[in-house]
């Protein structure tokens, strides 16, 4: 019977580490750490140089940024607004509504889950995969042939090193991570410490069941 | 002092007890429910159905308080949960973690009552009701995943809803009817909204209710077989019984906090499951013009789903699908053998419930896979063997060579 204890916990667990596999395309590995503010910081003010002309973050507002990530309300609207929105304001592009059908023949898709959709490896093996091609004279993405999407990243890949170009865009994937997820923070800080108190429970309530069975004869 | 105390909570009992049977109730049902003191790891699942029952109950009411059952509102009131609402994203994980751990509870918690045979003579009302709550769950869990709103909420709701529309004659109609529109709409979630939030949890406290009622009057099975209320002492007692109350009490309780450990881990460090509690393609509001590559259900339903996959003509899948869950219904007349643990059964069953089980677990496996040529070939043997299984059966229980059945538990 302990066999088919141990093969009910295996066939239970197996699953878990069927589905890691993504898509069949490469993606190259962002490497990111939600738990690293600072890349989160270079983020933000990345994602704001580049993508928010475009792109919103409709589901995030500037304040719950500005507690995350260590800023203060006036420096999270100045770093990512120019001081125009305000702190409760949600994360909205700077382009006016409907232009992208006129400019791309496209709507441009609202980042906020897109982390959570696609994965951050996605994310960050797409901002590094747009090719030149010298016939056309136009970038093009491996990952999605014939995007509208320009390759916003171009005067980096170019002019910058090659470090520095991969770490904007882990900063970027980091970034679109924590706004997929903003809670992932305080979850990830929460649960060892619940997990630890339940380890307690755990030892007290089998104390308490071994004391009350001591008068059971087996 | 302490003796006028005394006084006065055992008036107020009295006061109570002459109106209400209190007493009576608790020492029927846990102070002096006799249990047999034989249980094992298989036996911890009951209690702990009811405390993911009462989790999912206590997380859903202050879900709804922020959700909106609206096809505008719906996704974005789900982000706000998530984002805004003060430990909104903890209840909302608790809840849709909490769906999963209900299945994987009921799913041992069935696979014990297989392993015992706790679903023979005089426990066979103890089985139905226990089907029919498991029926009920697939209803409640299938309603309640629509709500998020999401790709796979959309879509997954199209397949299922859409195999009503195979049953000839009424299928299209009846289709239309459970939607409310002809296409899932506003209408579908606002009606899956008051069916998952009120109709179907009242039904499922009412059958749980029952279970335990049921379950109380004929008694607890055990990993042995063995009716303890056979043998009893001078009092009148069981003598392989111990009280349900201290004993089970705190030992569930040990279960219970061995259960929250892991679902805690779930809960902060993988609320999504490896995309199996909450699948990627949710995480993109519904779309009536894009079809996801692929629409698999969640994990608990794709054993059955694998069925009606496997099975080229879209009704007789329907029928199988049905049949899959409906044959285990007559389970207690299927298996005539009158030995009820495994432990003292004759080799046919332990062959047969292990074939069974692992055709379980492969279908629930392909079921998530996208269709393939081999993986439908596949899905085929493995539908075969999961129905061999009953049809098998009162052949070989009838006549089965069993072992001798100790008068006492071990």
């Amino acid at each position: 019977m302990k066999v088919l204890q141990w093969l009910t916990i295996c066939v239970l667990l197996m699953p878990l580490s069927l589905r890691a596999a993504g898509p069949s395309l490469p993606l190259e590995s962002a490497n990111n750490d939600i738990q690293d503010l600072d890349s989160l910081k270079r983020g933000a003010a990345l994602f704001t140089d580049h993508c928010m002309a475009c792109h919103s973050v409709k589901y995030m507002r500037y304040n719950r940024i500005a507690a995350d990530l260590g800023w203060t309300n006036e420096e999270v609207v100045e770093v990512m607004s120019y001081g125009q929105d305000r702190p409760v304001d949600h994360v909205m592009t700077r382009m006016p509504d409907g232009v992208a059908m006129n400019v791309f023949g496209t709507k441009v898709p609202d980042l906020s889950l897109m982390a959570r959709l696609k994965g951050t490896d996605y994310i960050y093996s797409f901002l590094r995969g747009y090719e030149y091609d010298p016939e056309t004279k136009s970038w093009d993405n491996r990952l999605l042939e014939g995007t509208a999407m320009p390759h916003v990243l171009e005067s980096m890949e170019r002019h910058g090193s090659e470090e520095a170009f991969a770490q904007a865009a882990r900063d970027i994937s980091n970034f679109l991570e924590y706004t997929g997820e903003p809670a992932k923070l305080q979850r990830l800080d929460l649960g060892w410490k619940v997990m630890l108190f339940l380890l307690l429970l755990i030892v007290v309530t089998y104390l308490l069941k071994k004391e009350y069975w001591r008068d059971i004869k087996h | 002092m302490a003796s006028t105390q005394q006084t006065k909570q055992n008036s107020l009992l009295a006061w109570l007890d002459a109106r209400y049977p209190l007493v009576s109730t608790w020492n029927e049902h846990v102070a002096q429910y006799y249990a047999p003191k034989n249980f094992n790891f298989w036996y911890f699942f009951g209690s702990l159905a009811l405390l993911v029952l009462v989790n999912q109950f206590v997380t859903g009411i202050w879900l709804t308080m922020s959700y909106k059952p609206s096809a505008a509102e719906a996704f974005s009131s789900v982000e706000y949960i998530m984002r805004d609402v003060e430990w909104g994203w903890l209840i909302r994980y608790m809840h849709s973690t909490g769906a999963s751990a209900f299945f994987i509870v009921i799913y041992l918690h069935m696979t014990r009552a297989l392993l015992y045979g706790s679903y023979k003579e005089p426990r066979e009302l103890v089985w139905l009701l226990g089907m029919l709550i498991f029926v009920v769950l697939m209803a409640e869990a299938f309603m309640g995943y629509m709500l998020p709103w999401g790709q796979m909420s959309y879509w997954g709701a199209q397949v299922i809803i859409s195999l009503f529309g195979a049953i000839p004659v009424v299928g299209p109609d009846l289709a239309t009817w459970i939607r409310g529109d002809f296409i899932i709409s506003d209408a579908t979630l606002n009606r899956f909204f008051a069916l998952h939030v009120i109709a179907l949890p009242l039904v499922l406290l009412i059958l749980v209710f029952m279970h335990i009622v049921a379950l109380h009057k004929v008694g607890s099975n055990n990993p042995d077989g063995v009716e303890i209320k056979k043998l009893k002492d001078a009092q009148g007692l069981p003598k392989d019984g111990i009280p349900f109350h201290p004993y089970y009490t705190v030992k569930d309780s040990f279960g219970a906090a061995v259960f929250m450990l892991f679902f805690a881990f779930v809960v902060f460090y993988m609320p999504t499951g490896g995309g199996f509690f909450i699948e990627p393609p949710n995480f993109e509001p519904a779309n009536p013009l894009k079809t996801p590559d692929h629409i698999a259900p969640v994990w608990y339903f794709t054993p059955f789903y694998a069925v009606l996959r496997a099975i080229p003509d879209k009704f007789l899948g329907v029928l199988a699908m049905g049949a899959a869950i409906a044959v285990l219904f007559a389970m207690p007349w299927l298996d005539r053998c009158k030995v009820r643990s495994i432990r003292y059964r004759g080799l046919s069953y332990k062959v047969l419930l292990t074939i069974f089980l692992i055709s379980f677990v492969v279908l629930g496996w392909l079921g998530t896979q996208p269709a393939s040529p081999e993986l439908t070939k596949l899905a085929r043997i493995f539908t075969a063997t999961y129905f061999l299984f009953f049809i098998i059966l009162p052949f070989t229980s009838a006549t089965e060579k069993t072992k001798p059945v100790p008068e006492r538990v071990t």
